[in-house]
């Protein structure tokens, strides 16, 4: 087993910046996920690790190998794919034993060795059959058994899920979950679904536009994110944010009023904060309740309500839109006027340059 | 479902016409292959008088010295060794078209086409055998059907290998292929159905092919199937019966290749490779 360690890992595809330098360590052993809208260079920075697209600046070490050279194949690394890649003209048996078989592994060893990931993975019933014989989700068993059978230091998954529908991903998820318990392995995990994120992780990476945003562990970047882009990417529903002037300034904290909030008073501690600064505040819609001397008001235009919970879609004085997620059932209407608490204690600030003041 | 009557009598139309077309020769050519010399001369579509086929038969093999025996010979050779050269050539060079975006790509298609539309030019070409020391030659032979049939067979393979998805080949890479690896075990086993239509098209044309063996094979030891037909025809005389016996003979290697592999012609291959 090995950890893993990246040095301002950069890419470019002629002129165009993907990846813009990226330093990240992770441990030998840990679950590391790669989170971030489409096209913010989450899958070519795994495909970078995999040794399937060239690196163009920076180093990459696996254990302590350097490894930016090195064939796919030496890496000890196994890849997941998205789209699961089966050889199709292969029985599972052969899909699995495959890379065991180019490394001419004798047959008694392959074999045994074949059984056993389908024995971990109960996928023993499947071994005669061809992929097109396959549902979706066995066919990503498949493709995690043939990682597993490699025996690899660095298991690589991108966005193994996405094609499985919403019940089977959470069985494969709570599975992923276990295999990584049962064979602690390092895995990188590329993912744009956030639960899947918060779900898995030992520590997310959270990257936008080829950039890290922040590394964390899941709860860290959810009550403490680094700027705005993190704010808003982790939680659902998302973060709310008003933009607010600082009013007062003491020793427990800061009050700060905008057109959408009124004399909020934060306790934070702050640094660098001045009277009459512009900020942006973010609230979470959990920690939003209905209160009658609430500072927050806004008018409701639609409801959701899931019976344990009422999602409230609010529009404030400024014409933006929040939403409160209320505890229980609540039947409210249309057009009705609701005033609301917020949690200031979980609230977070953020400069004018988006980087959060709350440390 | 109701057929309309346009249909059935389109249809019909079809079927009468491949029948006259493909059907009746053939019959024409087994019942010459049954007749003696002199009914045969007459060229009509009457019922023999006799069964001589196997003395047709056997006039036809001996000929010459056996040639029909050499030519057999000669002719499987070239057909099946030139076969798996463009089946193996044309897949690698689909395969790296496919693949392998560069800014040479537009220049290679081009060539490749032109190779299909541009007609060879005889003599340079055996000029050029001759200083090689090819001319004449089996392997100078099989050389030549290579070259001349590579173009169409890399135009089947490309566009086929393009839906192959990329990802297979890399997850053999991190299964630790070698390049060598991914093209023999994983992309040219995905190319059966056009395999299977390459080895039917190409083999046929081979086999048939009269002119260029004509031109670039010269000599008695080296007569292919198609040239033996000039055993039996000649400016005064010609032996039409033993001539379309010799037809008969030569036509059914193709035809057992066509029955064969027509059936394998499956697509579907690549079904479940990636998420469908």
């Amino acid at each position: 087993m090995a950890g893993l360690e990246l040095k301002n890992i950069q890419k470019t595809y002629g002129q165009v910046e993907v990846i813009k330098g990226v330093n990240l360590k992770v441990e030998d052993g840990e679950f590391v996920v790669f989170v971030g809208p489409s096209g913010c260079g989450k899958s070519t920075l795994l495909r970078m690790i995999a040794g399937l697209e060239d690196i163009t600046g920076g180093e990459l070490y696996i254990g302590d190998k350097l490894c930016n050279d090195v064939e796919p194949r030496d890496r000890s690394i196994a890849m997941v794919f998205q789209s699961y890649a089966l050889y199709p003209h292969m029985t599972v048996y052969d899909n699995v034993g495959f890379g065991l078989k180019l490394a001419k592994t004798p047959k008694d060893v392959r074999d045994q060795k074949i059984r056993e990931a389908a024995r971990i993975l109960k996928m023993e019933h499947l071994l005669d059959r061809k992929p097109g014989q396959l549902s979706g989700g066995q066919r990503q068993r498949v493709a995690i058994g043939r990682a597993i059978v490699r025996q690899p230091e660095v298991f690589l998954f991108d966005e193994p899920l996405s094609n499985l529908d919403a019940a089977l991903r959470v069985d494969t998820r709570m599975e992923i979950a276990k295999l990584h318990a049962d064979l602690g392995a390092t895995m990188i995990y590329v993912t744009h679904d956030q639960v899947e994120a918060m779900t898995l992780a030992d520590k997310i990476v959270v990257l936008d536009a080829g950039v890290v945003q922040q590394v964390g562990s899941p709860i860290e970047l959810y009550q403490r994110p680094a700027n705005l882009f993190v704010a808003g990417f982790i939680g659902s529903p998302k973060m709310n944010f008003a933009p607010v002037k600082v009013d007062a300034i003491d020793a427990d904290g800061v009050t700060v009023s905008g057109q959408d909030v009124i004399n909020l008073r934060l306790p934070i501690r702050t640094s660098g904060v001045n009277v009459g600064d512009a900020l942006t505040l973010g609230v979470r819609p959990h920690d939003l309740a209905i209160a009658a001397s609430g500072t927050i008001i806004g008018r409701v235009t639609l409801t959701e309500r899931l019976g344990n919970e009422t999602i409230v879609n609010v529009e404030l004085p400024s014409g933006a839109s929040w939403l409160a997620v209320l505890a229980g059932d609540h039947i409210l209407n249309r057009g009705e006027s609701l005033s609301f608490h917020a949690e200031t204690s979980k609230a977070v600030v953020f400069d004018k340059n988006g980087q959060s003041l709350v440390s | 479902m109701k057929t309309s009557r346009a249909s059935l009598f389109g249809g019909f139309a079809a079927i009468a016409a491949t029948f006259v077309v493909f059907v009746i020769p053939f019959l024409f050519i087994i019942l010459m292959a049954f007749k003696d010399k002199q009914q045969s001369a007459l060229r009509d579509f009457s019922w023999p008088n006799g069964f001589h086929l196997f003395e047709n038969v056997y006039e036809v093999v001996k000929t010459r010295n056996w040639m029909m025996i050499t030519a057999f010979i000669n002719s499987t050779l070239i057909t099946v060794i030139s076969v798996t050269l463009l089946i193996v050539l044309a897949a690698m060079v689909g395969f790296v078209l496919a693949r392998r975006k560069t800014r040479w790509n537009g220049l290679i298609e081009f060539l490749i086409l032109a190779g299909l539309m541009i007609p060879p030019a005889v003599v340079p070409t055996i000029w050029l055998l001759q200083g090689l020391k090819l001319f004449g030659t089996l392997h100078g032979m099989i050389l030549i059907q290579v070259a001349y049939n590579l173009p169409f067979s890399i135009i089947l393979y490309r566009a086929f290998i393009a839906t192959i998805p990329r990802e297979l080949d890399e997850a053999a890479v991190i299964d630790g292929a070698r390049p060598l690896d991914v093209f023999f075990r994983i992309i040219l086993p995905l190319l059966w159905p056009v395999t299977v239509t390459n080895i039917v098209v190409q083999s046929v044309g081979i086999f048939n092919d009269f002119t260029n063996p004509l031109y670039y094979l010269p000599g008695n030891q080296n007569a292919t199937v198609q040239l033996t037909l000039y055993n039996f025809q000649s400016q005064f005389s010609t032996a039409y019966n033993l001539l379309f016996t010799n037809i008969l003979l030569i036509t059914i290697p193709p035809l057992i290749v066509f029955m064969f592999f027509n059936r394998q012609i499956v697509a579907g291959m690549t079904a479940g490779a990636v998420k469908g």
